[in-house]
């Protein structure tokens, strides 16, 4: 490769490309603790995933979950261990950070509305608790209790106590400018164009202002989002997360009426009322990528899936009816990445020492802690609550590779 | 949303632009839908009573005799009428939708809430000819009760006759102030002054040239010089060169205060400082736009043939550049023609006439937006007043989240929530853009467009 124009612009401890949720957070923990820090951002701080998604703070076992079969029932249900450590570190996120971040954790709620629904209900609670997840079925009537919006359609619930959701506006930029506090430098614009693996680390060559630049680095974290697989084939991994394109619909602002998360077991919904108030109703009906030249672009907005507005909204405002009378002013949509099996791809690539990768499922829920164990990681204490999101489990795909 | 109509042409805006669009279309014997949210054809124009009022003399003035002779076109057209519906966006049909015969445009989807509940349309071809609306402009006291703007006053007094409470005052730049008035007075208002912040000299000496130069495109806006007289008759106050700074009351607007430290009483306020085209859907259906000119705002970009920067989609009317109804008219028929020959029929009518006459009325609506030209007059706006209403986003805040960075509208967005609310950024889009050019910010191109254009009650969707 003839690179006469990269000058070698020195070395760091860590380097984490991607400016979003994941990589902001483990900047701000790897300087903590005292690593020099280099974040690379191809564009600007939160514009992707982490800043795109609606804020759920959601620790039951997801419906997608539920519909697929036993053993992806039984897979997700051992991430339930992460999410016990997410409880712990959302509660302590706005004094750590010594701020406000619309951090609601005032329950959740996923409703069923047939006996089939509730049996469902039954079993993943049963799962939930065998590893350590404190959630309770409660009938109709006391979910009507508990949430007394709801309407009589819900015949059961489980409820998960610290549910909620916080304001994905405000999270990534607080990272960021905690990390930049704890002496992470953060290159905006600045797009890595090749990884070179070498004894004991990499060197990474990145464009930013039109110019060239080289930096070598020990240990390196990938937190891209959609972006991760490009990246990671700059170092001749596969990595599968795949981009889906989400859609997403916001209500005027409402007084405060609503302070739980609402799923549904049966059906595709996640809804709660953000800090200002707005409804926000989503939940898996997905927008439409842009293609260009044969392949997804992702530099583009999705583009609306005007006929998934009216069965998103119908389930709301069946469990939820006042909110048939409140205004939609905005759908948006957005993009975000899933592994080939829906849970998070989090830890070192086996075959590549000293890379870390980070995304792909429930990555705004679980995102500060997959950050937080990331880096402690690559500061060299091994973490066994990654075990179950480790990029290990699909080592297979690399083994041709190298 | 199971109900799916198709069409050659929708047009979106039954005001004179698509009247006379769908005029032309159906003459040719196209099919044709209007789709508008008034439940009445005519648009703000005409802004017709429902159908069970009984409205002796309305609207009489002669600017209004060719608009009601469309209007009566119009019902035996063969157009199909589909009012009381809101467009909510645009889009590309896909791709195994569109139509062998479409000549490489081709088919939309057009996704639309009303009382009924929401429908889908697809078309051919599309004409957006939304109008335009009140340009808002904020200064201390502009969300007290009794604060609104001169569009909004002449709809009420249009539509259905409702004669606002007063004495009302008027106070801007725009010379649709004296027809409101006459208007207001007409009905029965009280009048505590009409107020213009330019001066008598700039004002007037400008009118007068240009009517003598163009008066047979002056229209509605030759109305505007007799109303004057007429009101000065009347024993209205008619001021030149005082600008408004602000509004004072305690729980609703008393009084207005104005550059020379005058303080007239008054119960509401009418302001009226230009209107900015609504470009919305076209926006958002990814056609370009440009800036719109002296008041502020998007305007459609368009060629000769109102045709947008994406194949089958059309602007027309205000949409494309505010600049009165005649121009509306013309604009219309002549996008009718044009959009006629794609679909392979002959239009009727002389459009080389209506492209003379258009280019004539287009003078003259320039020399009006020349003389309502705002910009010299906006009120000085503090920091702590309310540049986004509906966020409650002060002009300080802006300013600070500016200063920290964010250095685009939607950059400031993010970090402010102005533009969030339920007004959809509609409003605080041109005051922001002000801010932010003030800051060095230039050429922004404003909030991405989203869905849907206009707010819609949940319950109107999924019934």
């Amino acid at each position: 490769m003839g690179e006469p124009d990269i000058a070698p612009e020195g070395k760091v401890d860590a380097l984490v490309i991607g400016g979003g949720l994941i990589g902001c957070a483990a900047a701000w923990h790897l300087g903590r603790a005292g690593a020099s820090v280099l974040l690379l951002e191809a564009g600007d701080l939160n514009r992707g995933a982490s800043g795109q998604n609606a804020g759920s703070l959601h620790f039951q076992i997801e419906r997608r979950f539920l519909e697929n079969g036993e053993a992806l029932a039984e897979q997700a249900a051992r991430v339930v261990a992460l999410n016990n450590l997410a409880i712990e570190d959302w509660r302590g996120l706005e004094d750590a950070l010594d701020r406000d971040l619309h951090i609601h954790m005032s329950g959740g709620l996923m409703v069923a509305e047939t006996a089939e629904q509730a049996r469902l209900l039954e079993a993943k609670a049963a799962r939930e608790q065998s590893y350590g997840l404190s959630t309770r079925l409660v009938d109709g009537d006391e979910a009507r209790s508990i949430a007394p919006y709801l309407s009589d359609a819900v015949l059961a619930a489980s409820h998960a106590p610290d549910e909620g959701h916080a304001d994905p506006r405000s999270l990534t930029p607080a990272f960021a400018e905690a990390a930049a506090a704890a002496g992470a430098a953060i290159a905006l614009r600045a797009s890595v164009t090749a990884i070179e693996p070498r004894a004991g680390g990499f060197d990474i060559d990145y464009e930013q202002g039109g110019r060239g630049h080289r930096v070598r680095t020990d240990r390196m974290l990938v937190a891209a989002g959609v972006w991760t697989p490009e990246i990671c084939r700059l170092a001749n991994l596969h990595m599968p997360l795949f981009p889906v394109a989400l859609q997403m619909n916001v209500s005027e602002r409402a007084a405060p009426f609503m302070p739980h998360l609402i799923q549904h077991v049966g059906a595709r919904l996640s809804m709660k009322q953000a800090h200002a108030g707005n409804v926000l109703v989503g939940g898996g009906w997905p927008s439409r990528l842009r293609r260009r030249d044969g392949s997804f672009d992702l530099a583009a907005r999705p583009d609306l899936r005007p006929e998934n507005l009216a069965p998103n909204l119908a389930v709301a405002a069946r469990l939820v009816p006042e909110l048939a009378e409140l205004n939609l002013i905005r759908t948006w949509t957005g993009k975000t990445a899933v592994s080939a099996d829906q849970l998070p791809i989090a830890g070192e690539v086996p075959s590549m020492p000293g890379f870390w990768v980070a995304g792909g499922g429930s990555a705004f829920t679980l995102g500060p802690t997959l950050a937080r164990l990331v880096a402690e990681e690559m500061g060299g204490e091994r973490q066994d609550a990654l075990q179950v999101v480790s990029p290990a489990r699909f080592e297979h795909l690399n083994s041709f590779m190298g | 949303m199971a109900e799916a109509h198709e069409m050659d042409v929708a047009i979106v805006g039954g005001g004179p632009a698509g009247l006379n669009a769908a005029l032309v279309l159906a003459g040719a014997g196209a099919s044709v839908s209007v789709i508008d949210e008034q439940a009445r054809p005519g648009g703000q124009i005409l802004r017709q009573p429902p159908t069970g009022f009984a409205v002796t003399d309305w609207l009489t003035g002669r600017p209004y005799t060719g608009l009601k002779r469309d209007l009566a076109a119009f019902e035996d057209s063969g157009a199909t009428w589909r009012g009381g519906r809101s467009v909510l966006s645009i889009q590309r049909a896909p791709e195994g939708a569109r139509r062998e015969d479409s000549g490489g445009a081709g088919a939309f989807d057009l996704v639309t809430a009303g009382g009924e509940g929401a429908a889908t349309y697809r078309a051919r071809h599309v004409l957006v000819a939304g109008g335009c609306q009140d340009l808002a402009v904020p200064f201390p006291g502009w969300t007290l009760p009794g604060a609104m703007t001169v569009g909004g006053l002449q709809a009420f007094v249009k539509s259905q006759r409702i004669v606002p409470g007063g004495p009302v005052l008027l106070a801007g730049t725009h010379p649709l102030m004296l027809v409101l008035a006459e208007q207001l007075l007409e009905a029965g208002a009280r009048i505590a002054g009409v107020v213009f912040a330019q001066g008598r000299a700039r004002f007037a000496g400008r009118l007068g040239r240009g009517l003598l130069g163009a008066a047979s495109g002056a229209g509605n806006l030759l109305a505007g010089a007799e109303a004057m007289a007429r009101l000065v008759r009347s024993g209205v106050d008619v001021r030149f060169g005082d600008p408004l700074t602000g509004l004072l009351g305690r729980d609703r607007v008393e009084a207005a205060r104005f550059a020379s430290g005058e303080v007239v009483p008054c119960g509401l306020v009418g302001t009226g400082y230009g209107f900015v085209p609504q470009a919305e859907l076209v926006r958002q259906a990814g056609a370009n736009v440009r800036p719109a000119g002296r008041a502020g705002g998007w305007a459609a970009a368009v060629d000769s043939g109102f045709r947008t920067s994406v194949p089958g989609l059309y602007a027309a009317g205000e949409t494309v550049g505010v600049a009165g109804a005649e121009a509306a008219r013309l604009r219309g028929r002549i996008a009718g023609g044009v959009i006629a020959d794609a679909l392979g029929r002959r239009p009727v009518g002389d459009m080389a006439k209506a492209r003379s006459d258009l280019a004539k009325v287009e003078r003259f609506a320039d020399l009006l937006d020349r003389i309502a030209d705002p910009r010299p007059y906006f009120p000085a706006l503090p920091a702590e007043t309310f540049a986004c209403r509906c966020e409650d986003v002060s002009a300080g805040e802006i300013e600070n989240a500016i200063a920290a960075g964010a250095g685009t509208a939607d950059a400031v967005k993010l970090r402010t929530r102005c533009g969030m609310g339920v007004c959809q950024g509609r409003n605080c889009e041109p005051t922001l853009l002000r801010l932010l050019a003030a800051e060095g910010c230039k050429d922004d191109p404003g909030f991405g467009a989203r869905f849907p254009a206009r707010p819609v009650r949940i319950g109107d969707l999924i019934d």
